[in-house]
């Protein structure tokens, strides 16, 4: 970096011509989420059917040939014969559910299907419900394609599952509904398949304890989320055209940085992590779900999301190093940084190992999920507290560094004029170039914040959507995405050495300890960033 | 002397004109059928017809012959429809009993094959109590219609997708599988909420105050239906943290819609007798909170003519249910709900969009009233030291009470265990029953 990069020997009309259609391109990202994708994910919520178990059929299912009896009843009777019914009612949710007189299905454009289960439960002055009561369901996920025979469900995956039910009555009033929390039900990381049937028992046995004290239970409603297709074709389309251009941005990078005499430094090898970092996110493999069973993709989303995301912290970090190091270290590489880089380490691997934990498991079994158990939410908060630590170490570090960097920059920015020509434009470029990125972060990251709680603020108000024609949830996401891969490809194109040479290397009417420090910089393997060499004259002084 | 005698002359006439012109009105109402389809909660009972199918309730012409033709075709076109209804009415009935056991007038109904109308003729006047029908029973449908929906038993809930419709698939717009997987559907709420309008009243297309009055006691239990969705999310992004977060809009218990119309019972306003005159148009001010009243201010004449322009719109688009948002975009008779009632005492504010209405203070519902179909507070159980209408003075009508001492044995303590069983100790306890004279 020391022979100065592109960003500071641009000329203000061209620099402004670049920022301003890299704006327009963020415009038009955002308008493309807002006005094109709808929203980001769709539910449908669906109300279990009550079916009787028929002991012919192992699938119970309520449209189509062979659909099961319903269980209309629900009404409570003290009967002194043993509760033999529970194994045999089956909450039945068929999804799709079907519309305007068609039967849906679902389209691998839909992605991903979450499940989440909602227990209405009457309120008794008399009975007593737990808290926190924990319940086992024996669930069963079948799945069936379009041509199938109507009762030819084929086996996904089975598990006799515990969850924390959360049931609390803030009215206590009787024949209200107790408010309980929701129960994750499953996630499927792939929706390849065109229908899904899922049948739950809720077993009772008075001895062990299984569901006993469940209160009086009425209706069991699943809420099915998928994403939108249109969404995703928006998200993809955007990632394959961001793709090509951020390819083509790190090849010309890499040739314009090995044309130089010098080894790549420090900064340019993380500029080209970053880009690698992101040219694995905007990869488009996501086509290969619309053919190929990829259940992996929630959790290889979550780890390119990931990498990105390591890469862009340490590149922070290092570059406001790069900025301030202030030792003569010739050889500076990663290890120099060490201590810093460890709070991201410790923070993306607890959470990938957490995402493991979670994700991972659900791979063997879509039922699976660490909240489940008390010892798995305990290890799942660990993990997430570490990340959270780790988090808050990590920005007080660079909150300290960034600050340093400043003291440093108004400390010396005083002695400025009274320095020479070629001195004086090398730091004022060195200064520039750390403002500039520091705006064009700060920028990126104010909003992105502003863009994520504006969206949480207006999820309390149902009907944004309908009255306005911009959909606000997409619009942040795409806007973002794009904000994101604009912001790297600004950072490759900007800070990719210049070759053109210092203006003030020609005129070398200075002082000699000037002129020795200086001509040393340009031909140093060290990259010994500017400031750090500003910061050390007073030793040469 | 003689002067007396033209005044009980006088009496005697304006009594009798009186009769007359309320023996009109009651000829008028006994051809009024809006409400006659409140009747089918009883023609589908269980223990007529032992497996309920919708195929077989549709034989059962009984029932039938209390609908009017659109909304007969209604029923044929949305199969599952009609035991969703018959579910509805059945629950606002029992929520109706539930909110009124303790006033005089305790929601009683009557055998509906031998009167005309499920509650009695207390229905064909302007009461509070008819104004709460209207609201419970229309609350019901929606309500009912809007869970059938998600349990899937009526296939053909629509799909609105009109506020997410940008896709590629706009040109060649059929609604349907492609728009569902561009951008998911609607609520269930939608598809009940319209299927009631259409449904519910299909009845009250006059332009008198009384069918005002119903409509406007119909749309509040809609609205309190809507109003009582509460929100829940889901948090799904990056290791489930909330980069994405999905919310759906949860359907609330029946009970607590009862609730909030009981309350809007008690402060119901009382609407200005009068000719179409009174009516007020009223530009969406009020009801700007609400989607479904996007529609601007149109004049009366127009009125009539959308009104049958939405008849034959809802016959092409099979039932009207079905015609989805775009038929309610374009306006089809949506301007039916644009009026706004007149407070009685003008100095009250004008009802709103959730509030109840009536035309006539009710009567004391003390004695029976053949005439009304009410059957007194004769026989009923008080409550001796309570102040409130369950107290003996109000609810006896200062008639007095008699007590007595009974040994009660009632369930306490339950447990209640899936599936279907509530185990309780026995609480046996004196009590002391009043009964109204």
């Amino acid at each position: 970096m020391a022979g100065g990069v592109i960003l500071e020997n641009l000329s203000g009309k061209k620099l402004f011509v670049l920022v301003s259609s890299l704006l327009f391109c963020q415009l038009a990202c955002f308008l493309i989420g807002g006005l094109v994708a709808p929203t980001p994910s769709a539910t449908d919520m669906v109300l279990a059917s009550k079916c009787l178990y028929n002991h012919s059929n192992p699938w119970s299912y309520i449209r189509g040939e062979g659909k099961c009896f319903s269980y209309q009843s629900d009404i409570y009777k003290d009967s002194p014969v043993a509760n033999t019914m529970a194994n045999d009612i089956i909450f039945t949710f068929q999804i799709p559910t079907p519309r305007d007189g068609q039967t849906l299905d679902y389209s691998r454009w839909q992605q991903y299907l979450i499940g989440v289960l909602n227990f209405d439960i009457e309120y008794h002055i008399d009975t007593k419900m737990d808290r926190n009561l924990e319940l086992t369901l024996d669930t069963k996920l079948g799945y069936r394609n379009v041509g199938d025979k109507d009762g030819d469900w084929k086996l996904f995956a089975t598990s006799v599952e515990k969850r924390n039910l959360d049931c609390v009555s803030e009215e206590k009033i009787d024949g209200h509904n107790y408010q309980c929390g929701l129960v994750p039900l499953f996630e499927l990381g792939s929706l390849h398949h065109d229908y899904y049937l899922i049948n739950i028992k809720i077993p009772v046995d008075e001895r062990n304890g299984i569901n006993f004290g469940l209160g009086h239970l009425k209706d069991v409603w699943l809420v099915v989320i998928n994403q939108n297709g249109g969404f995703t074709s928006v998200w993809l389309y955007m990632k394959t055209i961001f793709f090509p251009f951020i390819v083509a941005i790190m090849i010309w990078f890499w040739n314009r940085v090995h044309m130089l005499a010098r080894k790549p430094v420090l900064l340019e090898r993380m500029l080209m992590t970053i880009g690698f970092a992101l040219t694995l996110l905007n990869l488009p493999v996501e086509f290969l779900t619309l053919s190929y069973d990829m259940p992996f993709m929630l959790l290889l989303q979550d780890i390119r999301q990931g990498i990105f995301y390591a890469a862009l912290l340490s590149f922070w970090l290092i570059f406001a190093g790069e900025h301030l190091m202030i030792q003569d270290s010739h050889q500076k590489n990663l290890q120099t940084y060490w201590k810093h880089l460890s709070a991201v380490a410790v923070g993306c691997i607890s959470l990938f190992v957490f995402d493991i934990c979670e994700r991972g498991a659900q791979l063997k079994n879509p039922f699976y999920s660490i909240w489940a158990t008390n010892s798995g939410t305990n290890l799942a908060l660990t993990f997430i507290i570490l990340a959270a630590i780790s988090g808050g170490m990590y920005f007080l570090f660079l909150s300290y560094m960034i600050w340093k960097v400043f003291c440093n920059i108004s400390a010396r920015r005083s002695a400025l004029p009274s320095m020479s020509n070629a001195r004086r434009l090398h730091y004022e470029g060195s200064i520039y170039r750390f403002k500039f990125l520091m705006i064009a972060t700060l920028l990126c990251a104010a909003l992105t914040v502003i863009g994520f709680i504006l969206g949480q603020a207006s999820e309390g108000h149902w009907k944004w959507n309908e009255t306005n024609n911009l959909n606000y949830a997409s619009a942040f996401l795409v806007g973002v995405y794009g904000m994101w891969n604009i912001y790297i490809f600004a950072l490759i194109v900007l800070y990719s050495p210049s070759h053109k040479h210092w203006p003030s290397e020609i005129d070398v009417n200075n002082s000699s300890s000037d002129t020795i420090e200086f001509s040393r910089l340009p031909t140093e393997p060290t990259e010994m960033s500017s400031l750090a060499s500003f910061s050390r004259k007073p030793a040469f002084d | 002397m003689k002067a007396t005698i033209v005044i009980k002359a006088i009496v005697l006439m304006t009594l009798v004109v009186d009769e007359i012109s309320r023996a009109y009105c009651k000829h008028r109402e006994g051809k009024y059928k809006g409400t006659h389809w409140w009747g089918i909660a009883k023609a589908g009972e269980p223990n007529n017809l032992a497996p309920m199918t919708p195929g077989l309730m549709l034989m059962d012409s009984s029932s039938l012959m209390l609908l009017r033709n659109k909304q007969r075709r209604m029923i044929r076109e949305h199969p599952g429809v009609l035991q969703a209804i018959s579910k509805g009415v059945n629950m606002a009935l029992q929520e109706c009993q539930h909110q009124f056991r303790n006033r005089r007038w305790n929601c009683s109904t009557k055998n509906f094959l031998t009167g005309k109308n499920l509650f009695g003729k207390i229905v064909d006047r302007g009461f509070r109590e008819t104004a709460f029908i209207y609201a419970i029973t229309s609350a019901g449908v929606t309500h009912a219609v809007s869970r059938a929906c998600a349990e899937g038993v009526i296939e053909t809930c629509t799909c609105d997708t009109t506020h997410q419709r940008r896709g590629p698939y706009i040109q060649n717009s059929v609604p349907g599988v492609k728009d569902w997987e561009w951008g998911g559907c609607s609520d269930n709420i939608d598809f009940g909420y319209k299927f009631s309008r259409m449904f519910v009243d299909t009845g009250e297309r006059g332009r008198s105050l009384r069918e005002k009055m119903n409509l406007h006691n119909n749309e509040a239990g809609r609205m309190h239906v809507q109003s009582e969705m509460k929100q829940e999310c889901k948090c799904h992004g990056m290791s489930g943290s909330c980069t994405v977060k999905t919310c759906w809009m949860r359907l609330p218990i029946f009970r607590s819609i009862g609730d909030n119309l009981k309350d809007r019972f008690d402060g119901a306003s009382r609407v200005m007798v009068g000719n179409a005159g009174g009516l007020r148009r009223l530009r969406s001010k009020d009801n700007a909170q609400n989607k479904h009243y996007e529609q601007d201010q149109q004049q009366d004449q127009q009125e009539q003519l959308q009104d049958q322009l939405t008849e034959q719109q809802s016959q092409q688009n099979g039932g009207g249910g079905g015609g989805g948002g775009r038929g309610r975009r374009r306006g089809g008779g949506r301007n039916r709900y644009n009026f706004q009632l007149k407070p009685y005492d003008p100095q009250l504010k004008a009802p709103g969009t959730k509030d109840l209405v009536y035309l006539e203070p009710s009567p004391g519902f003390c004695d029976p009233n053949p005439r009304l179909g009410v059957l007194g507070t004769h026989g009923r159980v008080c409550n001796e030291s309570s102040i409130g209408l369950d107290g003996c003075d109000l609810m006896c009508c200062s008639r007095g009470h008699k007590t007595h001492q009974a040994l009660v044995s009632e369930r306490c303590n339950c447990t209640f265990l899936w599936c279907c069983e509530v185990k309780c100790s026995v609480c046996q306890y004196r009590k002391t029953v009043n009964t109204c004279l």
